[in-house]
């Protein structure tokens, strides 16, 4: 406290404050922390004991391997799909969709086992070398393990429903997008979703308009079905 | 005990734990008397070798405004969900292209998604620490979005992944930044068991990778940042059944082989890696030198149906497919023609094998088909 004005400097000023330190507590805290991290290591140390004893009398890699490349030997690929695939109905139907893309698309598209409603159902021969194999439908084989054939079911088997089924549905129109009717593709501009402003997007069901982009592996240049994963 | 005491004993516990791993490497090294190449090579198997046309793009999933991070197969039919940086989710028909839902997510930072088994519901997990649940068969709201049916929140740390257990639509694990797997009941959102964490046995950093043996759903395999992927039993929580060194980097994917007992990873130090759940043998190192001074990183894993071709995403745009028995690279799908054009972040093979979904930084999915006859012996 300051001296009052006046008053004669002889009254000692006192030491500013000076509070204590605290008083040292244990560190209960790091010490727990630090046994805890100590019981973690003991607790490892058994685990690393015990595998240490499991690998006495372990297999050694070799026999793991051959049951791998047994296993994968075993089983069939459909990505890397074996020679005997190629039998003669299979090249039939290759041939046939290579032609039937230019101007019998519906056949592609049946060939490509569009078989929910296009009004003819065709089927492809099983190929899956099953003897116990009923006639199957492509892709669908019910007591075949190994898959069939290749393809993926054609695309616009969503889009036939019974209603002028495959002919070409590439003008396809279903389902269409409830607030515009600019999906007659192809001039359909909405389906650049979502940034078009035709569709009420979000709220709008409008979907992408599959585009054509020609059968691929059938190497047909003429607009096509949409693309079936594998046209034969 | 002071804790001068306890810290001496720590160190002491530590040099222990270092000499036994490292007994246990070389004891190991004895018996790795060959691997899956050396093994092949000896029984005279032939490279799958791809033509030009044989491994094709057949989709463009267009649709996402965003980086894709993740995607997933249904098991039954050909429906894919996909979720990116633009904060939706997306499911997919792959055969048609067409979007059956695009759902706008609570949390836009998403990193994670998977289909339940019945193809009804999704779930997504990312940086809100909370795995969300979407009955795809709910009625959409006035904004056209579906409401969450259930959150799964527990966790301390972000979502990294997520799987349904097969077969079985109640129940889901997660994977997470807090160092910890969980088992959910998606039922009562409740956690029915918690692999690892602060005072349990498990891993020491990150959880960004989990994946579910097909062959036995009570077995998982989770991948970390501590460089380790570990076999967990749901019965057992309080300790890992086994934990697979040899990484030297962030296990990024896991993913089990077809058979069930083995598993691939993909890592940070740019190899993938198979090992063998039930001896520990790491039996396979797939490595390719790419011939820059930056060692790209493993990003994202899937073993074909019959496990002959093992899929790796890398950092640097690289989609390598491997002959998994001759650890030899036989087709890099990043360098085909109308391949994407970034990073690819996810892989998936669908359920009968027959196609390979990616989903790329270059917001796009692709789906890749076989397109030739190939001999494979």
């Amino acid at each position: 406290m300051a001296a009052r004005p006046g008053c004669s400097s002889s009254v000692p000023s006192l030491p500013p404050p000076c509070p204590k330190s605290p008083p040292e507590y244990p560190d209960l805290y790091g010490r727990r922390r630090e046994a805890a991290k100590v019981q973690m290591l003991e607790r490892e140390i058994g685990f690393l004991e015990e595998e240490l004893k499991s690998l006495d009398g372990l297999q050694p890699a070799s026999r793991c391997c051959k049951e791998v490349a047994d296993f994968v030997v075993a089983n069939s690929e459909p990505l890397v799909p074996t020679h005997q695939r190629g039998n003669k109905s299979c090249r039939f139907w290759k041939w046939l969709c290579g032609m039937s893309c230019f101007s019998l698309s519906w056949v592609c598209c049946c060939c490509c086992c569009c078989y929910s409603a296009c009004p003819v159902h065709l089927e492809l021969p099983c190929s899956c070398n099953c003897n116990s194999c009923s006639p199957c439908k492509c892709c669908s084989c019910p007591r075949c393990s190994v898959r069939k054939c290749r393809c993926f079911s054609c695309p616009k088997s969503d889009c036939c429903r019974g209603i002028s089924c495959c002919s070409r549905c590439c003008t396809f129109s279903f389902p269409s997008c409830p607030s515009c009717s600019c999906c007659s593709w192809p001039s359909c501009s909405c389906c650049s979703w979502p940034r078009s402003s035709c569709c009420s997007w979000p709220s709008s069901s409008c979907l992408k308009c599959p585009k054509v982009s020609g059968c691929f592996s059938c190497n047909c240049k003429d607009i096509c079905c949409d693309p079936c994963y594998l046209c034969y | 005990m002071s804790v001068a005491e306890l810290k001496e004993r720590h160190k002491v516990a530590t040099e222990t734990v270092n000499s036994l791993r490292e007994r246990l490497k070389q004891k190991r090294v004895q018996l790795l008397d060959t691997d899956v190449a050396g093994y092949a090579r000896a029984q005279g198997r032939t490279l799958v070798t791809f033509g030009p046309t044989d491994l094709v793009c057949c989709r463009t999933l267009q649709g996402h405004t965003g980086k894709v991070y993740s995607l997933d197969w249904t098991p039954e039919k050909n429906r894919i969900v996909s979720v990116s940086q633009d904060g939706r989710f997306i499911v997919w028909n792959a055969l048609t292209s067409q979007k059956t839902h695009a759902i706008k997510l609570p949390c836009a930072w998403v990193m994670t998604c998977a289909f339940a088994p019945n193809g009804q519901s999704v779930a997504c997990g990312g940086l809100d620490s909370v795995c969300s649940i979407f009955n795809l068969n709910s009625p959409v709201d006035r904004d056209g979005n579906l409401p969450v049916s259930r959150m799964l929140s527990g966790h301390k740390g972000y979502v990294s992944s997520c799987q349904y257990v097969p077969d079985e639509d109640a129940h889901l694990i997660t994977g997470s930044g807090d160092q910890t797997c969980v088992l959910w009941d998606i039922t009562t959102g409740l956690r029915t068991s918690v692999f690892g964490g602060e005072f349990q046995s498990g891993h020491t950093a990150d959880v960004l990778s989990v994946s579910i043996n097909g062959s036995n759903s009570r077995m998982f395999i989770s991948g970390s940042c501590d460089s380790t992927a570990r076999l967990w039993d749901t019965r057992v929580a309080s300790r890992a059944v086994h934990t697979y060194n040899g990484h030297e980097g962030d296990v990024n994917a896991v993913k089990f082989f077809p058979d069930g007992n083995r598993f691939g990873t993909g890592s940070d130090d740019g190899t993938c890696r198979l090992f063998d759940i039930r001896t520990g043998h790491e039996l396979q190192v797939y490595y390719q030198q790419s011939g820059i001074n930056e060692i790209p990183h493993v990003t994202s894993i899937a073993f074909s149906i019959s496990g002959r071709l093992l899929i790796a995403g890398y950092s640097n745009g690289d989609c390598y497919v491997w002959d998994t028995l001759l650890a030899q690279v036989v087709l890099n799908l990043g360098q085909l023609q109308n391949s994407h054009e970034g990073r690819i972040t996810c892989l998936g093979v669908s359920a009968d094998g027959s196609a390979l979904c990616t989903g790329s930084w270059d917001t796009n999915l692709k789906i890749w088909a076989f397109g030739g006859i190939r001999r494979v012996t």
